[in-house]
Formats: structure tokens, sequence, C-alpha cells
């Protein structure tokens, strides 16, 4: 510092009169600095932005692992035989995985009939009446979305299993429902709010009760982000383990829980069937995703 | 799925007893909502409080049921159960402590794994990579959130966890100072596996939520940066990250709430020792694969109480983080990220 | 690296000479101790900005055309014109701002000799030559008031505390805030007032001693007084360094500038410079009819 010609600047006082040699010469530390450090801000930047792009095949590795393997070893077990017979027994070769289909979706259907319309009704409630009410819902419905699904498992169970006595699809298709009902009310809110307030305040104002408002300017504009939130919803509900535990009779009547009990199996052959298992419902999932997204851009390209 | 509405009968008639029909209304300044115009059609408001009502329900039900259940536990063990003991219902044995410690412990080293993978996986897709690279491989990773736990959970424990016996879990003894955390025999299902498989599995959490933070800085911020002669990196560093720093807090605990909560997976690779870890090589238990491992083998009564009562515990513990993580979005106003996209998350 | 080989080594680059700091070619003023109070003539100190032909197009749009213009060196230019004419454009163009968001420019821009679209250029060197002033008070929201004003010395790799310090000081002199903020340095830039925050961002681009400083509609978010107050400054600063103004008001561009640049839309939507000279002429005697039409619709 002893070389810089000092600069006189009082650092609490008022600003003294500088010349313009004194402007000449800040400019002249900033211009040089600028001019030396470019070369060393560019290479660290660089660097760092290396090491970031690294982070990228690092997180896809795993996903690219899994469907490797999962395609691979699952594709072995896939027949139509697989997908028509019922289980066998454990350590008994051959069966599919019949009865896990139909359980399957027998839960499903029990979760969509719950899940869906109550979704839309509290949607609607939530769209149509802000306040309190509606905040606490809403604020309890992205609370519940984090609640892990074992937990709703044990609810399902000491609410239906507990109380009566025995194991029921009932149960585990409320367990999916409840499950899949907080992403559903909030998915469905914002497809609503995507439509314009003016549109429903017209529509009242013009004399029209609110539930026809409801249906043909809110629902028919709220449409396709209504189905691409629910698909969504119904993607991760199909996926779900935990809830099914504590609430089916057989690990034989779900998919996910077959998958489950079988992996754990010394047998080969129910290895086999896990990996056939989980590559049905990896392309069910897949499905509904891609419908689900696919339905989102179609809107937006039409919105736009 | 529409039926209930469209039943509502679209009769005109019983509009014409309010006030102002035809007219502008008396009430046409008030706000929208709060206008008393045409009476909702009682099945309709029936329909809605019904729905909103049965909702609340649900959830005071799942609170009330599981703070019942779990009563005899408590009961037993008393309050100490949330901390102290061990979990042993052979020896009559019932207390959460050890498992809250193997939840944490699995979900601080997915988080100290995910972290910084996933902030560079955001930087590079909002920042870094052309927009035609980035969307495709967000997609990906988004897709990567739509793979069922399970499936996760049977490829981790099938062909991840012989890898991880054969050469990872070896690889890290060897390491220099670190191997005090990586001790004892490699068996594959360990805590540090369950810790890989909770990274894998909140990585898309991470990204959806980072990415959209770092995509919400205006674009006036950076500019000034640059006008003021930053580099790239330093716009990003600068300007970008700082400016993001709420919403990928708000990632992060979202993350963590997920992260505490997931069992399937988790009980497949952890290996199920009810007791604190020694190394992370060892295998461990956390309260939701505990959860999984020994509802159906608990007694009934007191055994099962006990397990309610782990849930309860594990419920608080994610209520508590998921609050904070809702606050912290909802302080961004970055409601919509759980709308369609509660999917990912 | 230390500040005071910055200093010292003025000798081994020929565009840290001291003519050029000033954006002139005449080399004579690094001695005057302050300009006086009198406005000099029209490009006394030479031209610190040359625009020579330039188109400036997004895509197949092309936003303006032709503009051959000189930023008379340590004087106030006005660029005025109807909304969409493409002043914004022309600004960013001369700090190549639109690397980044895909417009293209076409013919010549020089900072003094330099050609700032020079392959040898490096755009972030360029850009600390150059302040910038947006429209909308864009104060980084994460940092301190005083961190703002020293975040573009920072970024340019100054690191001596007591240099930035003492620059950031003198920039808020300079922007006449240091009385305002004195005591809440360390308070986040946003607690400020509107006007406050602007004057902050001009606060911020002063600290880096800039040769120009390009000043893009600064007063359209704010009240008359704060307004007055950036007028003040804008005059103020004038003799130290040169100023491109862009502006929707005639009072201000006759209040504040020492030349106008008048853009107009042409008949294809395309923006084009139609007349440039000292304010007092464009604005009494318009020598282009279009001139005269559009800044007696806006002033009489
Ligand atoms: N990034 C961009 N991409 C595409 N077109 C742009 C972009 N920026 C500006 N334009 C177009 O260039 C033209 C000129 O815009 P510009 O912002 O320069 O006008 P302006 O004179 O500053 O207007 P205003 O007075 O309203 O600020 C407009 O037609 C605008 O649509
Ligand atoms: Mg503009």
């Amino acid at each position: 510092m002893s070389k810089l010609p000092s600069m006189q600047v009082a650092l609490d006082g008022a600003m003294p009169d500088m010349g313009l040699a004194e402007v000449a010469r800040r400019r002249l530390v900033v211009r040089d600095s600028a001019r030396r450090s470019i070369g060393r801000r560019r290479t660290a930047g660089r660097a760092m932005q290396v090491i970031c792009l690294l982070a990228v095949p690092i997180a896809l590795a795993p996903l690219v692992a899994l469907a490797i393997a999962t395609v691979s070893k699952g594709a072995g077990a896939l027949s139509i035989g697989f997908l028509a017979h019922a289980p066998t027994p454990e350590g008994v070769p051959g069966g599919g995985i019949s009865t896990a289909i139909v359980g399957s979706g027998e839960i499903i259907a029990y979760a969509i009939a719950l899940a869906v319309p109550l979704g839309l009704f509290i949607a609607l409630f939530l769209f149509e009446r802000p306040g309190p009410i509606a905040s606490a819902i809403r604020f309890s419905a992205d609370v519940m979305s984090g609640v892990p699904s074992i937990i709703i498992g044990i609810f399902a169970y000491a609410v239906y299993v507990e109380r009566f006595h025995h194991f029921s699809d009932v149960a585990a298709g409320f367990a999916l429902g409840v499950l899949m009902l907080p992403i559903m009310v909030r998915a469905n809110e914002e497809a609503m709010r995507t439509v314009s307030v003016d549109l429903w305040e017209a529509g009242i104002s013009l004399g029209a009760r609110r539930s026809r408002v409801a249906r043909s300017v809110v629902l028919r504009g709220a449409l396709p982000g209504v189905v691409t939130g629910n698909l969504l919803a119904l993607a991760r509900g199909v996926g779900e383990t935990a809830p099914l535990l504590f609430t089916v009779a057989s690990p034989t009547f779900a998919m996910t829980l077959l998958i489950f009990n079988d992996a754990t199996q010394p047998y080969p052959d129910a290895q086999q069937t896990a990996w056939g298992t989980a590559l049905v419902l990896l392309a069910l999932v897949l499905i509904l995703s891609v419908i689900a997204r696919t339905v989102a851009w179609t809107l937006n390209r039409k919105t736009r | 799925m529409n039926e209930p509405i469209a039943n509502s009968p679209p009769s005109p008639a019983s509009g014409s007893a309010v006030p102002g029909e035809g007219g502008v209304s008396p009430d046409a300044r008030r706000p929208w909502h709060k206008r008393r115009l045409l009476p909702s059609s009682p099945l309709y408001a029936t329909l809605r409080w019904g729905a909103a009502g049965l909702f609340a329900a649900i959830v005071v039900g799942l609170i009330v049921s599981i703070v019942s259940q779990s009563s005899q536990a408590f009961a037993h063990s008393g309050i100490s159960f949330l901390w102290s003991g061990t979990w042993n219902p052979d020896a009559g044995d019932y207390a959460s402590g050890t498992l809250v410690v193997g939840t944490v412990i699995t979900t601080l080293v997915a988080m100290i794994i995910v972290v910084p993978v996933g902030l560079g996986v955001s930087v590079s897709l909002s920042e870094l990579m052309p927009r035609w690279l980035a969307a495709p491989l967000s997609t990906s990773i988004e897709f990567l959130a739509a793979v069922p736990s399970i499936v996760v959970g049977l490829w981790a424990l099938l062909v991840l966890s012989p890898v991880f016996a054969t050469d990872v879990e070896p690889a890290l003894e060897g390491l220099p100072v670190l191997n005090r955390i990586f001790r004892g025999p490699a068996y594959g299902p360990s805590v540090l596996l369950a810790s890989v498989v909770l990274a894998i599995m909140t990585l898309p959490t991470v990204v959806a939520l980072s990415r959209t933070a770092l995509g919400g800085v205006p674009i006036a911020d950076r500019e000034a940066a640059m006008a003021l002669g930053a580099t790239h990196w330093q716009v990003v560093r600068r300007t970008v990250l700082p400016g993001a720093r709420s919403g990928i807090a708000a990632a992060i605990t979202l993350a963590i709430g997920r992260a505490l909560g997931e069992s399937i997976a988790v009980a497949l690779v952890i290996g199920n020792r009810p007791a604190i870890p020694h190394s992370l090589l060892a295998p461990g238990a956390t309260l939701g694969s505990a959860i999984v491992n020994q509802f159906a083998e608990a007694s009934p009564g007191l055994g099962t109480s006990a397990v309610i009562a782990l849930a309860g515990v594990l419920l608080l513990l994610t209520i508590l983080v998921n609050v904070v993580g809702q606050l912290l979005v909802r302080r961004r106003g970055g409601r919509r990220l759980l709308g369609v996209r509660g999917a990912v998350v | 690296m230390k500040q005071n080989d910055a200093a010292t080594d003025t000798g081994a680059n020929h565009e840290t000479d001291q003519q050029t700091l000033f954006g002139d070619r005449s080399g004579q003023l690094a001695k005057e101790s302050r300009v006086p109070a009198g406005k000099p003539d029209a490009g006394a100190h030479g031209t610190a900005v040359t625009l020579d032909d330039v188109s400036i197009s997004f895509g197949d749009h092309v936003a303006v055309r032709n503009v051959t213009l000189q930023l008379p060196a340590r004087e106030v230019t006005a660029l005025v014109g109807p909304s969409g004419c493409g002043k914004t454009s022309v600004l960013r163009a001369i700090n190549r701002l639109h690397d980044h968001t895909g417009g293209v420019v076409r013919g010549t821009i020089r900072l003094g000799s330099l050609d700032v679209y020079g392959t040898d250029v490096q755009p972030e060197v360029l850009r600390s030559r150059i302040g910038m002033v947006f429209q909308k008070p864009n104060p980084f929201p994460t940092m301190s008031i005083f961190d703002n004003v020293i975040s573009g010395l920072r970024f340019n790799g100054v690191r001596n505390k007591r240099l930035l310090r003492e620059m950031g000081i003198a920039a808020l002199h300079n922007a006449a805030l240091w009385d305002i903020v004195k005591d809440r340095l360390h308070q986040p830039a946003l607690r400020l007032s509107g006007g406050q925050q602007q004057r902050l961002c001009i606060a911020r681009a002063l600290a880096i001693e800039p040769e120009v400083l390009l000043m893009d509609e600064p007063c359209s978010a704010l009240d008359p007084v704060a307004t007055a107050k950036i007028e003040d400054l804008i005059r103020h600063l004038s003799g130290e360094v040169t100023i491109a103004l862009v502006t929707h008001n005639m009072f201000q561009a006759a209040r504040v500038s020492d030349n106008v640049a008048v853009f107009l839309l042409g008949e294809d939507r395309v923006g084009e410079l139609v007349e440039v000279g000292p304010t007092d002429r464009v604005f009494d005697t318009p020598s282009d009819a279009r001139t005269k039409a559009y800044v007696t619709g806006h002033v009489g």
C-alpha cells in the first residue's frame, strides 16, 4: 500500500473536493484490477461450472442403472402367463401375478372413488371461499402431503382393520385415497386459479347459480390441469407400498406388496417375480406420467 | 366424477327471490366471493361444505387415532418413550430413542450426499445448460420422482447392496481418517446404503424446488451484476444463489421431511438392527423401517400400541419439518410448487 | 493481488493512458481540478462513444436501424422517442448486454478507440468501464447497502479492504447518498425508499468509476422530488462521466442534457435516429419535421 498515492478521502467526514486527477487515479485502479483479475475470475468460474456439471451424471447414474436393471431382469419374467396366472406358493416355481394386478386395480378404484370427487369439491371450496377456513384447509393439505405414507397406513389400520377385525381392500383404498387427496386438492386448486376470476364473476353476476358457474366456467377451464394433477397423484398412489402393508390381507393381493415380499425371499424364482412385477409397475407409472404430461403440454399449446 | 354437479337442478326460477336480480346487484362492489348473489343450490353447497368437513375430519382423525392408539405404550414407558431406551419387545422394552437416532443419522448422511449433488444439478440445469439439453435432463430427473419407492428398494437390495458389500464398503474402510466412521464388516445392507437410497429418492425434490427458486431470481438482478463486469459464474454465485437462498432452504427442508418418513425402501436395505449404529457400515434401523418390520410381529395390545407410538413420533418429526418447509415455501410466495408439482415433491 | 501495483503500473497498457480514461482523445484534462460550472461547448472533450451505422435485431425483427451517433465525452446526451423505437436496445448494445438475450448488433460501436465488439474484447472487462442504471431500481436484495455499492469493485477483483471502503464511501458521496445512509450502511438495501434505492444503484454504478454511464429512464418509477434529486445528480456527474440518458420526459431532457438524440418509428415499425444535436437547437429549431411534431407534441 505504501506506493499508492494516499487517497484523500476522509473516511467519516464530508466529501472532499476531488479533482479529475483523483477520479482518473481511481479509474485506473478499477480498470487495472478488472483486467488483471479477469483470467483468474474466468478460470475459477469455469472450474466451479465443471464441478456443477459433474453432478449431472452422478444424479443420472442411479436412474439409468435402475432402469436397465429393472428392464433386463424384469423382461425375463414377463409373459402372458405371468400376467394371467395366479401366484404359486412360496418356493414353487411358475405362477403369475394376476391376483396382485386385480387386487391393485381394486384398491386403486376405491382410492379414486374417494379422492377424485372429494379433491374436486375441496378445491372448489378453497377456490370459492377465500378466508380463514380455506387457509386452514390449504395449510393442512400441504402438511398432509408431507405425512409419511407409512403413517397413513397405520391410520387406515386403526380406523378400519382394528375396528372391523379384518383386512380389506376397502381399507387399503381408503389409505391410498387419503394419501392422494392432498396432492389432488392442491393441484386442482392451482388449475382453477388459472381460470380467470373475471369469468367466474361474470357468471355469478349474470345470475347463474354457483353450481352452474362451477361446472361450466371453472371446471371446464381447469379441466386439463385437473386431469394432469389427478393423474400425477394417481401415479404416485399406484406405486405406494406402505399404506397397504397393514391393510391388505395377503401380499399376493397387491403388486407393490408382492415385490416387497418376494424381494426378501431367498428363491431366485421369487426374485424374478419381483423384478417382473417391478417392470409392470414402472411401465404403469411411466404411462400415467406421460399421459399427464401430454395433457399439460396440449393445454399449454392451446392457451398460447 | 362430475356427476354430483351435473345433478344440481339448473332452474333459474329460484334465483328471482334475490333483490337486485337483473340489474346491478346492491353488493356489486363487495369482493366477488363475499357477494350474496344467488344462493348456491343446496346440493352443491352441501357437497362443497361436506367435502371440506370430511377433509378436516380425516386430518383430525389421523392425529386422534394415532394419539389414542399409542396411549397404552406411553402409559407403559412414560414420556421417556420419546427419547430414551432401546427397542426390545422380547424384554418388554419399548422406546423410540435408538430409532430416532437412526432416523436422524440416515437423513443427515442422505442430505450430506444429496444437497451438493442436487444443487450442482439445479445450477447446471437452470444456469449453465442450453434449454435443449436442460429440458430432457430435468424431465428424466423428474421421472426419478415417479419411480415407486419399492422399485428403488428392490434395486438397492438386489443390485446395489452386493456392490456395496464387495467394492464400496471395503474401499471406504481403506480411507485414512474417514475410516473411523466407515468400519466393521461389509455386509451390504447398512446405514450408509440406506442413506444413499434416501439421497437418490430425495434428489428430484431438491432439484425441482431449487431449480424453480433459481429460475425465479429476476433477470434485473442478473443484469445488474453483469453490467458491473461480473463473469457468468460471479453472477450465479453472488446474485442468483443468494437470491434463491430461501427457496433452496425450503427444498432441503421438504427433502428432509421425505427422507425422515421413507420407510419401505429403507426397511429393505438398512439391515434392521434397532440399536445405535457404531459405524455407517453397520446395520441400523429408523422409525419407518422399524414400523414396517415390527408391526406384523407385534403382540396384540401393548406391542401394537408401541409400534403405533413409533408412528406418532415419526408424525411429530415430519410435521415439524414440513411446517417449517411450508413456511419457507410460502414466504417466497411459491405455493404453486405444491400444486401440480406436488406429485414430484 | 496487490492494488498498489495496479495504480502504479500505468505505462504498461495503452488503454490505461489517462487520455482514454475519460474516453476522449484531447488528453488535456487530467490536471484540471473541476469542470467550471458553465457548460462546455458540445464535444469540447472529444467523443466517448461512437455508434456507426448500428442496427439491432432480435431474430427476424429489426428493432432499430442505421444509427450513427456520437456521445460527446463528459456531457449528457438524452435519447428520446416513442415507446418501442429502440432506445433501450441501443443503450444495451453499448455494454454488450445483448450478448445474453439473443439480440444481434450490426455496425460498429467504439468506446474511445476500442471496438466494443472486437474479437479480442472481453465483455466483462468492457462492462467494468461502463456503468448502467436501469429503469426499475434493482439493488441486490440479499446484500447490505454498502455491499451493494462495492459489489462492482468486488466483481472486478478489488480485494483490498481499505480501498473498497474508500471507494465505496466516495461513490456514496458522489451519489449524494452518504448523509442518508451513513448510519445504516449494513442494513439490507431493500429498506431504502424507491428513490434512495435508485440513487444506491447509481452509487453502485459509480463505484467502478465508469467512463460512461448508461441510464435507462432512471426516474420513471420515482416521484417528482426523487426525480429532481436524480436530475441534480446527473448534472453534477456530467463533469466527470459521459452520460447517455433515456427519457420520455422532454422537460427532463431539456433540463439536464447537453445533446438530444431523437428516435422515431419508421414506416415499417423499425426504430431510427432522425435527429441529433445540442439540446437547445433540437428543441428550439428542429431540422426534421417529424422531430418537430414529436417534440412539440410532448412539450407544447
Ligand atoms: N430481448 C428481446 N427480444 C425480442 N425483441 C426485443 C427484445 N428487446 C427488445 N425487443 C424489441 O425491440 C424493439 C425496441 O425495444 P426497446 O426496448 O429498445 O424500445 P424502447 O425505445 O426502449 O421502448 P420504451 O420507451 O417502451 O422503453 C421493440 O419492438 C421490442 O419488442
Ligand atoms: Mg426502454
